[in-house]
């Protein structure tokens, strides 16, 4: 199995091992600070305490930002799975106009997201939009959408051919072969891109704070908060945003990496 | 079910991928009840032909009559045929009996009527005790079986079947072979079976349509095509044969003589006027079977030669002896099947032979 000699597997996990510390351990330290309580300027290692998240649960402004960004998150993972799948299921075999759409779907999420959101918000001042959630749950789609249309057409294209064709062969019609038999098999890869959309949605800032009207999302009333300096409830926010990234990204390598089922053809 | 009435017909028919030809100007007749097989090396186009028939393909030219009535444009889901694909095709996200009672359900027969059927679907490929599993929780012939029962299902007037059983190992293979037969046998449905092994073909078909390279060689019992091909290709692709090339001598009966590096052997012609009528000269070839050259005593009469032993194999019940034949200039390679002796063959190699063969053994196909 294990093709390289093992001083050099040791090097690379090593290293792997080092990165890992380096990018996330500093990650760790508001999730445990959140759980003291700052006096005179230093932490009181002394007692732990929640006192911080029942501060945050307090926080008018905080609770308002968790409902925007809920409502922006669930708005943009109906219409990009919806549209990512139609999307998919319509270029899955052809060979015309693909690359180019795919290029299309995909430069919103490569470019950085700077660009992406001066061109959306030069877009709707051209079309006379006003900026709003709209707006927002608009650019979070589009931002998000080539996640999702990648994750249904790579499933889509694992999908044996004859299933489809066997379908059609036991007399079923096009409107029965795809909700009996196409749109089960790729609910999994749906389900999955969802919840990354969900997650991309949830974290995005930069854009979101271009085309935003006055409504903030959890990130930017973050991003607000944090220009007054580092405070317990901060500290609370970002290990809950953590958290429940982590959590969703877990879900979501769940449904995307095939079991048994879905790898029963090879 | 009356054998002699043709359930399906294709007329003319041609298929093209693009611009490159892959089925030429085929004629084939598929009589009701019977098991036909399509036999032909890979890529000689018979996965197309079944598509054709099962409408997975459009036809390029011709057409397709069932019962007389074209069908050429009939959609895919309207025919009455059903197919096991090469690799089974089961819907992995149902069970056994979803699978099976799929034919049913998407054309709205009543819940109970679709558990007896399947049941009973199941319980004719012996699956009666899978029917809660899923696919992946099945062995390969167990799969097999299941796409079997859901094309059964729809009671289709033929059954198409795509090398079914190539991904099985030899064992599981034979009884496959003897268990699809025996279904086979048992609902007296059409059978239209591809397989490019012809062993398997010889084993299951009525009849045996043999394709080389888009085209139909020859139709026939399997006893037909063995006994008497039509073409180089067949004489070759079906059953071990020794060719020797000639030119064609004069009719005597119901038989010709062919000049041969061998000398001249004569050889039976009944039953294949297109032998008769072909000019003298022409260039043919002699044709007999492994089993139908003896070791002869004498040097005299017909269809005798010499030749020196170059290899003995050992094959179980025969032994096949490797023989050169003929001068140097035009060596020959034959072989011999003469059954095994618990003692050692009573041949050596290096030794050299009198062989032959009766003319009545011996057929010709033209070059
Ligand atoms: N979809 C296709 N597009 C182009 N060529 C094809 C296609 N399907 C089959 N062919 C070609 O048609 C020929 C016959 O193929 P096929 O019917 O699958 O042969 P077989 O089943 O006897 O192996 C092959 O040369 C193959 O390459
Ligand atoms: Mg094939």
């Amino acid at each position: 199995m294990n093709a390289l000699p093992r001083p050099s597997t040791i090097f690379l996990a090593a290293i792997t091992t080092l990165v890992a510390v380096l990018l996330y351990s500093p990650l760790f330290v508001p999730i445990v600070s959140s759980f003291f309580t700052i006096s005179h300027g230093d932490v009181d290692w002394s007692s732990p305490t929640l006192s911080t998240y029942r501060a945050l649960a307090e926080n008018h402004d905080i609770l308002a930002a968790l409902r925007t960004t809920l409502i922006v998150g669930l708005c943009t993972v109906v219409l990009s799975v919806v549209s990512g799948t139609l999307l998919a299921l319509y270029y899955h075999g052809r060979r015309s106009g693909r690359s180019i759409l795919q290029f299309i779907i995909f430069l919103p999420f490569l470019m950085p997201p700077i660009i992406s959101g001066l061109a959306l918000l030069i877009f709707f001042r051209e079309i006379g939009l006003e900026r709003s959630l709209l707006t927002v749950v608009i650019g979070h789609t589009v931002f998000v959408l080539a996640i999702v249309y990648r994750t249904v057409l790579m499933r889509l294209q694992s999908m044996s051919r004859t299933l489809v064709e066997a379908s059609y062969d036991l007399g079923a019609t096009g409107w029965q072969t795809f909700w009996r038999i196409i749109l089960p098999n790729l609910s999994s890869a749906m389900v999955g891109g969802a919840i990354l959309a969900f997650a991309l949605s949830f974290d995005e800032t930069m854009i979101t704070i271009l085309v935003t009207g006055t409504q903030s999302t959890l990130p930017v009333r973050l991003w607000a908060m944090m220009r007054l300096g580092f405070s317990p409830d901060i500290n609370a926010l970002v290990a809950l945003i953590l958290m429940f990234t982590v959590l969703l990204c877990v879900l979501a390598a769940r449904f995307l990496i095939p079991r048994q089922m879905a790898t029963e053809r090879s | 079910m009356n054998q002699n009435t043709d359930l399906l017909t294709l007329r003319s028919v041609s298929k093209s991928y693009g611009k490159v030809p892959v089925l030429h100007d085929i004629d084939l007749s598929i009589r009701d009840g019977e098991f036909l097989t399509v036999l032909g090396p890979s890529g000689s186009g018979k996965t197309t032909v079944l598509r054709l028939i099962g409408g997975l393909e459009p036809l390029t030219a011709g057409e397709i009559r069932l019962d007389g009535q074209d069908i050429s444009r009939m959609p895919i889901n309207k025919r009455p045929f059903n197919t096991v694909f090469q690799d089974y095709a089961l819907f992995p996200h149902m069970t056994v009996s979803g699978n099976v009672g799929y034919g049913l359900s998407v054309r709205h027969v009543q819940r109970r009527e679709i558990a007896r059927r399947v049941a009973e679907a199941l319980e004719l490929v012996q699956l009666g005790r899978f029917a809660d599993r899923f696919p992946a929780q099945l062995s390969g012939g167990q799969r097999q079986r299941v796409a079997l029962a859901r094309a059964l299902i729809c009671q289709p007037r033929l059954i198409l079947l795509d090398e079914p059983l190539a991904a099985l190992d030899l064992e599981l293979r034979r009884q496959m072979q003897e268990f699809l037969k025996s279904i086979q046998r048992e609902i007296k449905t059409t059978f239209l079976f591809v397989t490019h092994d012809q062993e398997e073909a010889i084993g299951m078909a009525d009849r045996i349509c043999v394709m080389q390279a888009g085209h139909i060689r020859q139709l026939g019992t399997p006893h037909e095509l063995y006994y008497k091909p039509n073409c180089e290709f067949v004489a070759r692709f079906f059953g071990e044969n020794n060719l020797v090339a000639g030119k064609l001598g004069p009719v005597q009966g119901e038989q010709r003589p062919i000049e041969t590096a061998l000398g001249r052997l004569v050889c039976s012609i009944s039953d294949q006027p297109h032998l008769k009528a072909a000019p003298d000269g022409a260039n043919a070839f002699a044709a007999f079977r492994p089993e139908a050259l003896h070791l002869a005593d004498a040097t005299e009469g017909d269809n005798r030669f010499s030749g020196t032993i170059a290899d003995l194999a050992f094959a179980g019940s025969s032994t096949v002896a490797t023989i050169a034949a003929g001068s140097d200039t035009a060596a020959q390679r034959l072989r011999l099947r003469i059954p095994s002796r618990i003692d050692g063959s009573a041949l050596k190699a290096g030794e050299t032979v009198s062989l032959s063969f009766a003319p009545h053994e011996g057929h010709l196909v033209l070059a």
